[in-house]
């Protein structure tokens, strides 16, 4: 239990710990009152199917409370060993063990009562143990509105993936420009493609019907077992008809006619006039991917894997039309409200996001191209569905081929591999399509569920933990995870508020409980639930020191930046710096340690010292100055917050830098201007970038060549250390970051510059130390930041 | 000049040549065309011995030449017509003149040469051009001669001569042309001179009716009150037949119109000779002559009228008809027609009690060439009564009449003079109808930039009857007579006689038909190229009963008939619920098959490469072609998107326009245009009943007239060949061919045995038969008349113009008009139909097609130059287009109602009978009332027809032209069980038996066909041997069901095969055989064209005869 408590901080080498839990407050306030004054919501980042290596898992069903509460026996229960009963911990109610449990004794308890195991994992055996699992399923949508220089990377990339494909794994492909082609797959005596039209909106009966593939299948109905089509090895009842023959065929069967296809895939050749865009259909193309799947595999795993090369300028979810002079939406527009498809493409991609949760399937987008392609628009559906999502410039830029390449390789080894490896923190990147998974949240009394930011989607299952504020996917108990993966993670928001028959009981219960449980389907296809219960107490609001010893500064500003986000998509006219400001101000009054308007004598508590600096950073951020970026940009570095894991997400807010010199090991440096020397290398790891910063010496140096020369080994070694550290920090993410490698003034030396504290700016010339840098900027620096914040803290 | 210029004419005529498939090949190995001259065989037929230099080298190298016809080197090039070098091979036939007789036709029977290839019997191998046993070898020798059907005929010798011995005078100048024809019953010397009127002697008479001797009106003629009647046994009063004028006659009427008319001498009818009776009667049916006989029946016509006389007496005055008026029995003494000649008949006549049918009118064979000048002594020339009949045109002035004639030779002067009349006023156009080979070719005119000159304000086109005044400086416009002045680089000084000195070096100004060369003026953009776009059915009963096979394979054979070049494009496209595209232009060697599942709102799935140049992609279209029938072997979709089909084929045409050939094979059940089973909802709701039914006969909705009138604006031409086993509601499909200038083909019920054979013919003369595309075309005509309406297949979107996405050598289009204004009596009333359009090989033309007429007050002029075959083509064409508006019995009360009208006029106005007892039948008009008993009976207005035969029917007849109007109700029946029984030149012409039940044997076997179908019928008791023969089995039971003609190595059967042939060539048509037996279902619709029966359904013909008469005289009274 201790371990519970300790957050991240202590336990250092599993910040999250063993339950995948992290939150803002490990001490909640009692009341409503003393909550919001608390400012940081009260929120937990929960990783629902982590790998963890003493993870236990049972052979058999979990013991559920009666209903409605349904929570599952845990080592949080009380147990009358001699009666033979439980004592639901949420509930409070009194549940008899079953027969089969009858051996239980003080002695001889079952694993899920240990209390080292909050988090369990029960895998019942299969109701039908002969049925194989269904094989993962990918659906690829390729983009041939691009370059030749593009299409060939694509190909190349295809190609690759094709090759890394497991053999069972389903295999449908999917072309489209100004038109949609759907290729048969599993017609052997010619090329074989439907075609839809780009402009028109189609809805999942039409295609079906169009397909042949409705229910009736009066169209081609008895196409099945015809010599055309092979008959595919999968007598799989999941799978209506023969439907899945035709158009997803299994990997081994169809890699001959997938490279063909490749081979032959041309551009578009519809003519695109100058001055115009080419017309580009991916709404109908998501369409009609989410269709057939629908059609075909319903209900188990499946993803389109979407390889986007421009912005969609026909038919549904068009984005900007094809008149060049009509520039693609920027955050000014849409501010203005000045984006005419914004809204009504946003709604077709969410329409779309409900049919695939509703299918339980995954959209993956792999956008590549200079300008935008419509993530902004495309986000929902990508985050809903828990889909990956990949921005890069160009479809041969390793942040694509690498990140495209990843998902299959690592599938494929997670396959053998997946629970093989006892390092705790192996990345293994279970893309292979996981049965969709649901999770539920069960809690104590007096706490209600406000939402979820995250990838997932709410199944509106209204219940009476339901809070009647909602942030996120809320109004629900019960939410859907169709891409789930051991790195998803979400954060849960709560709200407290005591009911008054809790307050009148004589002895409040110091404890407060929350059970997350989370059912999947693991690689093997072998469906589990995850059960993670967690304790936490209760302090009274006025206890300010409680709450300090339990609060989490690292979860906290990633659950701000992720809330504030969320706040600015969701609020016109929201000022996001404002709100931070306040926010941070506010907290600094209620848990600084001051006299009233003496800033000089205003300290804070270890626990809170790090956040005005992450709020600095957070403040700067792409995810609150989005006028640096597209919305594109700032959907995607949204999507990615909102998915990865706390100390992932600090790292987006505040960069980590490494300082690599002749005096000394690679030591973390000031993310300040102040940290760059001649002599020195940087490396700055901005999650989605890593920056390589050579001082200007060190280029030179390497310019002349030393590093190849016998007598300066050490140089060489110097020169190597940061590009393997980042080859090291590029190998465990996903997506794989930008690797830049620039040199002091140099034009790349941008992407360090942006991230430093500008503590040396042209407005601050002289204190400059000769060697170091400036940054052009008119922004405050960390110091002044800090100067002012303490000053209006302490204001009274 | 003109044998100066080369046959421009020529190059149009390609002609199908019918290749069979080869399971049915009839086979006619092609060597009796190549050949040679010299060729040592011993030919059967005299004929081609006898002239062998002569027939023989035209021949080959006309069959030599390659079916697209290149150009004529030398000389404009008529029509759109490719010019072929080979062409020039025609021209040096040796003219007319050079007529050889053969010396050694040691034979005295003078037939009549045979110049062109088709003729027919040449060692009886004859070929029907497209039969060549093997397909390949056609293609390269498709006998492209054979020229238009109706050249084809060429050659028959009337069968009469024979008999004739030859005087040496007979022959014709032009080869064969001349023969007239004589038949004469054994008739005595003496009379035969009397045979040729004088007019006859000319070799080129014009047709009969042109011929001086009967104009005259009947009335000269004293009525013979005394002849008894004899056909209509005691009649009391005959009637007489106006028609017959007789002027001339005076002399010895009697030899003039005589005989009777069944001239047994003819056409073998067997039961003639038992009639005449009495020599003097039958002296000779001379023909007048109408110069042809087209390998049509017989047509008795020219003599004169007919009287159907009566079994021997006969006499009477030919085209009198007494009727009995409701008493046979009565004898009462006939009253002889007005004619002179009259006179002659009556003395024999006995009174007859009932009128025999052997005697009454019927057409006669004429298998003789005329020489038709187009006018003559300044004035329009009549032209040869029977359109079918085989004439060789030389225009000077006038127009040809196969590309545009009128109903009536001289215009009425008033609307009133029309109305009485009753006739219809219409002009057939058929713009790039084939000529004969000998025609004048069209000549090519090319104004340069300028173009072409026009009057100012009608912007009628220049022609010869533009009158030149004030020094050649202005011009009259003879259509709405306004004066221009002469654009200054076409002035000319005027010759003495009024005209331009250079009048006739100016072919626009010396001919009736010109080609003028459009300018950019003329079109909205380049010329088209040539695309054709199939589109072919793959539904499950189109695969199983073959008929995707069956189109595929025509299509593939028929690549090698396509325009050559660079300028012709191909594409194909299948469907069955969804429309599967194919990419041909592909580096792989499979085709890319794009599917388009969308059918209720259809697009193209590429913007390129679903139409290829054929050149670039012939391979790869062949493939496809021949793996399509496998890739949907198994396909288990039966519905059929044809409208979204279409729809599809359209927007991949939209850019350049073209044709789209279509193969469906069942009802169209989905997507856009969907239609029902009307049929069958229309007999379970036999409540509705009749009333109701001709509803079936109109378009479901108007969904495909306005897809077609969408098709019809890019220049899309839809075709479609309806290979089905049931219903296909073709009333709602024919709306898209009959408004984008296509057609419909139907083969029902379809055999995959059977058919293949002719659908492939069919589409190869689809596609190769001369023809242009995006067309507009507008008649104009002379003040005081308008047009009133345009009817045909095309799409008509401002009042005065027709657009026509596609327009062939067979498309008619009938224009009405009515007066608006009196015309001058001598005046003449001006057409001109122009015709701007793009040729195959991306020329753009302006053709112009002028007929000036004579304008006349009297009645018995209009009734003398009465047209009739072009009447009845238009009577033909109302008819279909109000079976869809009316009920059958209505439309068909119309119809008799209209011959009452037209006969009443002229006995109230023409005939000066004074007894009514007589029915009397303008000459030009005789066979009047049988092909209007024929067309009451005929599939489109016959109560028992299927709904789909029916508006099949009326779909056809729409586009028809005249020259197979009147097979189409009226057939051809031969007998072929003893073909080799009859003379060996095997005319078809001199076997023709009437449609009578009476005339077939059980013991013999038959043919009949209607230019689309042929029938033969198989009696019960037909001799083994000769079952054998024919069939190769050996009794009536073992013929197979679904018949395909083989030829057996004996005379027979050669002789069938010869004959189908010749038929074949005729009709430009494979015709689709079915075999008809006795006692059988399908002997019953073999009896079912027995027009002259009586039926459930209508009179016998004697019978109808009657009843219009009583009509008559009821109308009279």
């Amino acid at each position: 239990m201790a371990e519970d408590l300790a957050g991240g901080a202590v336990v250092s080498t599993d910040p999250d710990g063993p339950d995948g839990v992290r939150m803002t407050w490990n001490a909640w306030p009692r009341s409503k009152v003393e909550s919001s004054k608390c400012v940081v919501p009260v929120a937990a980042s929960i990783a629902p199917i982590r790998s963890s290596p003493s993870l236990v898992v049972l052979p058999y069903h979990p013991l559920r409370c009666k209903p409605p509460c349904a929570a599952v026996l845990n080592p949080f229960a009380r147990v009358d060993y001699g009666a033979k009963i439980w004592i639901c911990p949420f509930c409070f109610s009194r549940n008899h063990f079953p027969p089969h449990y009858a051996g239980i004794s003080e002695h001889n308890y079952p694993a899920e009562l240990y209390p080292q195991c909050t988090t369990i994992e029960y895998a019942p055996p299969p109701l039908d143990a002969a049925a194989p699992p269904p094989p993962p399923v990918f659906l690829f949508v390729i983009d041939t509105c691009l370059i030749e220089e593009e299409l060939g990377y694509v190909k190349s990339a295809m190609r690759r993936a094709i090759g890394l494909l497991p053999d069972h794994a389903l295999v449908g492909l999917i072309t489209f420009g100004t038109q949609v082609h759907l290729h048969e797959l599993g017609f052997a005596d010619i090329t074989k493609i439907y075609v839809f039209r780009g402009t028109k909106e189609i809805t999942k009966e039409q295609i079906l019907d169009q397909l042949g593939l409705s229910s009736a299948g009066v169209r081609h109905g008895g196409v099945a077992g015809a010599p055309g089509y092979p008959r595919g090895p999968q007598a799989n009842a999941l799978h209506p008809s023969t439907s899945v023959n035709r158009f997803l065929l299994p990997a081994s069967d169809c890699d001959y006619t997938l490279n063909a296809l490749l081979d032959e895939l041309q551009l578009d050749r519809w003519p695109v006039e100058t001055s115009s865009r080419a017309l580009r259909c991916t709404g109908v193309a998501l369409t009609v991917a989410a269709g057939l799947l629908g059609a075909c595999v319903a209900g188990t795993g499946a993803r389109i894997i979407a390889l986007v090369g421009g912005p969609c300028t026909v038919g549904p979810g068009m984005i900007v039309s094809k008149d060049l002079s009509e520039p693609v939406r920027s955050h000014k527009d849409l501010d203005k409200d000045a984006a005419p498809h914004f809204h009504k493409a946003v709604k077709f991609y969410d329409n779309l996001a409900k049919q695939l949760v509703n299918q339980g399937h995954v959209l993956d987008l792999f956008a590549s191209a200079l300008d935008q392609v419509g993530v902004a628009e495309m986000k929902v559906a990508v985050e809903r569905t828990g889909g990956l999502v990949v921005l890069a410039e160009s479809f041969g830029h390793p942040v694509f081929k690498d990140s495209f390449k990843r998902i299959f390789e690592d599938g494929e080894q997670s396959l053998g591999l997946s629970f093989k490896s006892g390092k705790k923190w192996e990345v293994t990147f279970v893309f292979l399509p996981l049965g969709s998974g649901t999770l539920e949240i069960n809690c104590s009394k007096d706490i209600k569920i406000q939402g979820i930011i995250g990838p997932c989607t709410s199944l509106d299952k209204k219940g009476a933990l339901c809070a009647d504020t909602i942030v996120g996917q809320g109004n629900t108990i019960s939410w859907k995870m169709c891409g789930l993966d051991r790195t998803t993670c979400l954060t849960v928001f709560f709200d407290i508020s005591p009911s008054e028959r809790s307050g009148q009981q004589g002895i409040p219960n110091p404890q407060l409980y929350i059970q997350f449980l989370t059912n999947y389907q693991n690689p093997e296809g072998q469906m589990r639930l995850r059960v993670a219960t967690i304790m936490r107490k209760w302090v009274d609001g006025s206890n300010t020191e409680e709450l300090v010893e339990g609060f989490d500064q690292e979860t906290a500003a990633v659950v701000l930046a992720r809330y504030v986000s969320l706040k600015m998509e969701m609020e016109e006219e929201f000022d996001a710096t404002r709100w931070l400001d306040r926010s941070l101000i506010r907290l600094c009054s209620r848990f600084g340690d001051y006299r009233k308007d003496d800033s000089a004598s205003f300290t804070l508590h270890p626990n809170f010292s790090i956040l005005p600096q992450f709020m600095f950073n957070l403040r700067r951020s792409q995810f609150v100055q989005v006028f640096n970026n597209s919305p594109d940009e700032t959907a995607y570095f949204r999507m990615l917050l909102n998915r990865e894991s706390i100390t992932n997400s600090v790292v987006m807010i505040q960069p980590s830098l490494l300082s690599y010199s002749f005096n000394s090991p690679p030591t973390p440096a000031l993310l300040d201007v102040s940290s760059i020397a001649l002599d020195r290398i940087l490396l700055l790891d901005a999650y989605f970038s890593i920056v390589i910063f050579h001082g200007t010496t060190i280029a030179q140096w390497r310019n002349l060549g030393y590093q190849n020369q016998p007598e300066h080994q050490a140089f060489a070694q110097l020169l190597q250390a940061p590009q393997d550290d980042a080859q090291m920090i590029i190998k465990e993410r996903f997506p794989v970051p930008r690797l830049v490698i620039c040199d002091q003034h140099g034009s790349q030396a941008r992407f360090l510059l942006a991230k430093l504290n500008p503590s040396a700016t042209y407005n601050s010339a002289h204190e400059v130390v000769p060697g170091s840098d400036i940054i052009f900027t008119d922004d405050v620096s960390l110091q002044v930041f800090c100067e002012h914040l303490q000053r209006l803290a302490v204001q009274s | 000049m003109e044998s100066a210029s080369p046959f421009a004419s020529g190059p149009p005529r390609q002609r199908p040549a019918m290749v069979s498939n080869p399971t049915s090949v009839v086979q006619t190995p092609l060597i009796g065309r190549s050949m040679a001259p010299s060729s040592s065989v011993p030919l059967p037929s005299p004929f081609g011995s006898a002239l062998p230099g002569f027939s023989r080298p035209a021949a080959t190298p006309l069959a030599s030449r390659p079916p697209p016809p290149g150009a004529i080197p030398q000389g404009p090039i008529a029509g759109n017509g490719p010019r072929i070098p080979g062409f020039t091979a025609p021209r040096t036939l040796p003219p007319p003149s050079v007529q050889p007789a053969p010396p050694s036709a040691a034979s005295s029977s003078i037939r009549p040469p045979t110049p062109y290839a088709s003729a027919t019997q040449d060692s009886g191998l004859q070929s029907y051009p497209g039969s060549p046993p093997s397909g390949a070898s056609v293609a390269t020798l498709p006998m492209p001669f054979v020229g238009p059907p109706a050249s084809q005929q060429f050659g028959r010798p009337p069968t009469s001569q024979p008999l004739f011995s030859g005087p040496p005078r007979s022959q014709p100048p032009f080869a064969g042309a001349q023969y007239l024809q004589r038949p004469m019953a054994g008739s005595t010397n003496s009379q035969l001179p009397l045979a040729g009127p004088p007019t006859s002697q000319s070799p080129f008479l014009g047709p009969p009716t042109s011929q001086p001797p009967f104009t005259g009106p009947p009335t000269s003629q004293p009525p013979r009150p005394n002849t008894p009647q004899p056909p209509f046994a005691g009649l009391p009063t005959p009637q007489q037949f106006g028609g017959p004028s007789t002027q001339t006659l005076t002399g010895p009427p009697i030899s003039q119109f005589v005989g009777p008319p069944t001239s047994q001498p003819y056409a073998g009818r067997s039961s003639s000779p038992s009639q005449m009776a009495t020599p003097s009667s039958q002296p000779f049916s001379m023909p007048p002559t109408v110069g042809t006989s087209f390998g049509s029946p017989v047509w008795p016509s020219q003599p004169g009228q007919m009287v159907p006389s009566l079994p021997g007496n006969v006499q009477a005055p030919p085209r009198m008809f007494g009727m009995p008026p409701g008493m046979p029995g009565q004898p009462i003494p006939p009253v002889l027609p007005a004619m002179g000649h009259s006179a002659l008949a009556g003395p024999q006549v006995s009174t007859q009690s009932k009128i025999d049918p052997n005697q009454i009118p019927r057409p006669l064979p004429n298998s003789s060439i005329t020489i038709f000048e187009t006018r003559q002594g300044n004035q329009a020339n009549v032209p040869p009564v029977c359109i079918q009949s085989i004439f060789v045109v030389k225009d000077n002035g006038n127009c040809s009449p196969r590309l545009m004639r009128c109903t009536l030779n001289q215009i009425p002067c008033t609307g009133d003079l029309l109305s009485t009349s009753s006739m219809p006023f219409a002009l057939m156009v058929q713009p790039l109808a084939l000529p004969h080979p000998s025609d004048d070719p069209i000549p090519v005119v090319d104004f340069g930039e300028s173009g072409p000159v026009r009057c100012s304000r009608c912007k009628s086109y220049i022609n010869a009857f533009m009158r030149f005044i004030d020094h050649g400086r202005t011009f009259v416009c003879n259509l709405c007579g306004f004066t221009n002045e002469t654009p200054r680089d076409y002035l000319c000084n005027l010759g003495p006689d009024g005209r331009r000195r250079d009048a006739d070096e100016r072919l626009e100004l010396c001919k009736g038909t010109v080609e003028f060369v459009a300018t950019r003026e003329y079109m909205v953009r380049d010329p088209m190229p040539a695309v054709f776009f199939f589109l072919i059915d793959v539904s499950l009963n189109a695969i199983q009963t073959g008929a995707t096979a069956a189109a595929c394979s025509a299509i593939s054979q028929s690549l090698a008939d396509l325009p050559d070049g660079p300028r012709t494009m191909v594409g194909i496209a299948t469907f069955d619920c969804s429309i599967h595209f194919y990419n041909l232009r592909r580096a792989s060697q499979q085709p890319l098959m794009l599917i388009v599942p969308d059918i209720h709102d259809v697009y193209t799935p590429l913007h390129t490469d679903v139409v290829v140049p054929l050149t670039e992609c012939r391979q790869s279209v062949e493939q496809l072609l021949e793996s399509i029938p496998s890739l949907f072997e198994n396909n288990k979709v039966s519905d059929s998107a044809f409208g979204a089909a279409i729809k599809a084929g359209f927007l991949a045409l939209k850019p350049t326009g073209g044709k789209l050939l279509v193969f469906q094979s069942v009802l169209p059940s989905v997507g856009i245009g969907s239609l029902s089973s009307r049929e069958a909802e229309g007999r379970t709701n036999a409540s509705a009943g009749d009333k109701e039914a001709h509803k079936l006969l109109q378009p479901a909705d108007k969904t495909l007239k306005t897809m077609a009138i969408e098709f019809a604006e890019y220049q899309v031409c839809v075709d479609i060949f309806i290979t089905a086993q049931t219903f296909v509601d073709i009333a709602s499909i024919s709306v898209v061919p009959g408004t984008t200038g296509g057609q419909v083909y139907y083969y029902y019920p379809f055999s995959a045995l059977s058919d293949p054979g002719k659908l492939y013919n069919d589409l190869r003369w689809n596609l190769s038969r001369p023809q242009g595309f995006e067309a507009v075309m507008r008649v104009r005509c002379s003040q005081g008349l308008q047009v009133q309406e345009y009817a045909g297949s095309f799409c008509k979107r401002i009042p005065t113009d027709i657009d026509l996405p596609a327009i062939d050598c067979e498309k008619t289009i009938m224009v009405t008009f009515k007066h608006d204004d009196k015309f001058q009596e001598n005046s003449e009333c001006a057409f001109q139909c122009a015709l701007l359009y793009t040729t195959v090989y991306g020329e753009r033309r302006i053709r112009v097609i002028n007929l000036s007429l004579p304008c006349t007050s009297m009645l018995t002029n209009l009734f003398r130059t009465a047209d009739l075959d072009t009447q009845f083509a238009c009577i033909l064409k109302q008819a279909a287009s109000s079976i869809p508006v009316n009920s059958l019995s209505q439309v068909r009360e119309q119809i008799t109602n209209l011959c009452i009208n037209i006969l009443h006029a002229y006995r109230k106005f023409c005939a000066t009978v004074s007894s009514s007892g007589q029915l009397i039948l303008p000459e030009a008009l005789k066979l009047l009332p049988l092909y209007t008993l024929a067309l009451v009976k005929s599939i489109g207005l016959r109560n028992d027809g299927r709904f789909d035969d029916r508006s099949y029917w009326a779909s056809h007849v729409m586009s028809l032209s005249i020259s197979l109007a009147v097979p189409l109700v009226y057939p051809r029946m031969i007998s072929i069980h003893d073909l080799t029984a009859k003379e060996n030149d095997g005319s078809l012409s001199s076997s023709n038996i009437p449609l009578s039940s009476e005339h077939i044997n059980d013991d013999g076997i038959y043919l009949l066909e209607n230019g689309e179908d042929c029938l033969i019928y198989v009696g019960n008791m037909v001799n083994p041997d000769t079952l054998q023969k024919l069939f190769g089995v050996t009794s009536v039971d073992g013929l197979p069901t679904q018949l395909v003609l083989q030829q057996f190595d004996n005379d027979l059967s050669e002789k069938l095969s010869d004959v189908m042939n010749e038929i074949r060539q005729q009709r430009c048509s494979y015709l689709r055989l079915r075999l008809c037996k006795k006692g059988d279902p399908s002997g019953m619709h073999f009896m079912s064209y027995m027009i002259e029966d009586k039926t459930a359904g209508g009179l016998s013909y004697v019978e109808f005869l009657v009843h219009v008469h009583r009509q008559i005289q009821t109308k009279m009274a």
